[in-house]
């Protein structure tokens, strides 16, 4: 698999089949004598301000959230994770939104 | 018989979403500034419309995706981020532009200032987004919008030149105002070539959950709804060729519209040009608004639909509601909203080649369009839209400055 043109930028949806995000990162994990493993793909402004300059990144911070290469499953037209989508940080500001502002509008 | 009915239908859904506050003025501008010599320029800005839009519906129908999806995947987020700054900017002037249009009617209508009319009219857009559906936004709305025909019965009735007709369908040189004319020219192809119809036409496959098999309804589609628009757009510059040119009047105010109709239907033309401006607009400024929500969920990941529930999509509902108010305060400090329309046409000029550029890509990318891909000759055709824009993108500001007063 090519990670860049495979996996990165690619939308994530969840095992509802709900979208969550993109992928806006991938983390490798580098261990002394080991070849590099993908260890995580991450969501969130801070992973997608440090692709645009790192000082953009870094005076974010937010962390960024991360899920398991293990959860993951890289199809032709989405990336499937194994998780709910509620019920991650991914959603956290869908959530806020419907709760405090959208939600309350009527007819929402 | 679905198909016929699918076909006849997003024909019609094109023509209103082609026929905007920015064709209009430009249209109207050139056609009393330099009678009949600019119809080329409506005709070749259709021609690459066409192409652009037959590209996208068969894009999205073909892979599933929309194209600012697709941008973000092949291009990665860098060029997304540029193109989505460059494209939210300019749709909002140019919703800000629509946003008057609708104004620009509702004083026609009333004598009320059009700037009252702002938040009322901003909120009749919000209303219809947070209420409708896709299919309200995309048929309804352009149903009505077929009252723009009525451009085309007068420039009919008029009895235009007919050689004169054919002979601005040739590009010429300018005899007078060399700036003006290349800057009128200029402003008709950004107008045309806008780019929040491909994006929206891209996404609007994907709602209308279009496959391969609607390959050929989208050509006839988008060359059928494409045509039409640039024929009432034609429409639109040979009365103001025929009503102001003659008199060596200058399409200056909007206040000035009525006059495109009136000579030839009378009373009725002041309304039926009321209508065709205010339903016009109204679409338009629609189409972009649901654009800008698309482009910002879709190049970020979000839930995005039409058809869902504002709270079961709040960013995506968020995104178009912020969209509304920021654009709606663009309107509300009074700029003439003809000079924001002219202006905001020419600034669509300079940033096509952002969005046109990823389509030669897109198109030929074996995995996103397998054998639906571009062949020779509709490559040849985005080599020189590109080209096109290109060109424009180095002019129109210059332009602007020189040809724009």
């Amino acid at each position: 698999m090519n990670l860049i043109r495979d996996c990165l930028d690619k939308q994530i949806n969840d095992r509802l089949k709900r979208r969550m995000g993109r992928v806006d990162g991938i983390v490798l994990e580098v261990e002394p004598g080991r070849p590099p493993r993908v260890a995580y793909i991450e969501l969130g402004v801070k992973t997608l301000m440090k692709r645009l300059s790192r000082r953009l990144g870094n005076a974010i911070t937010h962390e960024p959230y991360r899920i398991a290469w293990g959860q993951i499953e890289v199809g032709l037209n989405e990336v499937r994770a194994d998780v709910e989508a509620e019920k991650t940080p991914a959603l956290e500001w869908e959530l806020w939104l419907r709760k405090k502002v959208i939600g309350r509008i009527p007819g929402a | 018989m679905k198909k016929i009915m699918e076909i006849a239908l997003g024909i019609v859904t094109s023509v209103g979403g082609f026929l905007e506050i920015g064709s209009i003025a430009t249209a109207a501008q050139a056609g009393a500034d330099f009678s009949f010599q600019l119809i080329w320029a409506i005709v070749l800005g259709g021609l690459c419309i066409i192409f652009l839009v037959e590209q996208a519906g068969r894009f999205s129908a073909v892979s599933g995706r929309t194209i600012p999806d697709a941008i973000r995947e092949r291009f990665g987020f860098n060029y997304f981020a540029f193109l989505y700054i460059v494209l939210a900017l300019v749709s909002l002037l140019v919703l800000a532009a629509e946003i008057g249009g609708v104004c620009i009617a509702l004083e026609l209508a009333t004598g009320i200032h059009f700037q009252w009319w702002t938040v009322p009219a901003a909120f009749l857009i919000w209303l219809v987004m947070w209420k409708g559906t896709f299919g309200v936004i995309e048929k309804g709305v352009s149903v009505l919008g077929l009252v723009t025909l009525s451009f085309v019965v007068g420039a009919y009735l008029i009895h235009p030149p007919e050689a004169q007709v054919l002979r601005g369908v040739l590009p010429s040189l300018p005899q007078h105002d060399k700036a003006h004319y290349w800057f009128a020219a200029v402003s008709i192809l950004g107008a045309s070539i806008s780019p929040y119809l491909f994006f929206f036409y891209s996404s609007g496959a994907i709602e209308d959950e279009w496959n391969e098999g609607y390959v050929g309804v989208n050509r006839i589609i988008a060359t059928g709804g494409m045509t039409f628009g640039s024929v009432i757009s034609i429409s639109v510059l040979i009365l103001a060729a025929m009503i102001f040119a003659p008199q060596g009047v200058k399409f200056e105010h909007y206040s000035q519209l009525p006059d495109l109709l009136v000579p030839v239907f009378g009373y009725w033309g002041y309304w039926l040009l009321v209508a065709s401006v205010g339903i016009a607009c109204l679409g338009a400024a629609l189409e972009i608004t649901l654009e800008i929500a698309y482009l910002t969920a879709q190049g970020f990941g979000w839930n995005w639909s039409e058809n869902q529930r504002p709270k079961d999509e709040a960013r995506f509902a968020a995104a178009y509601t912020l969209t509304i108010i920021v654009a709606a305060l663009i309107t509300i400090t009074g700029i003439d909203p003809l000079t924001l329309t002219i202006f905001s046409m020419a600034l669509t000029a300079a940033t096509l080649p952002v969005s046109i550029v990823p389509f030669l890509f897109l198109m030929n990318d074996y995995s996103y369009v397998r054998v639906y891909r571009n062949g020779w000759f509709s490559n040849a055709v985005v080599i020189a839209i590109i080209s096109l824009a290109f060109v424009l993108a180095v002019v129109s500001i210059p332009l602007q400055i020189f040809g724009g007063g």
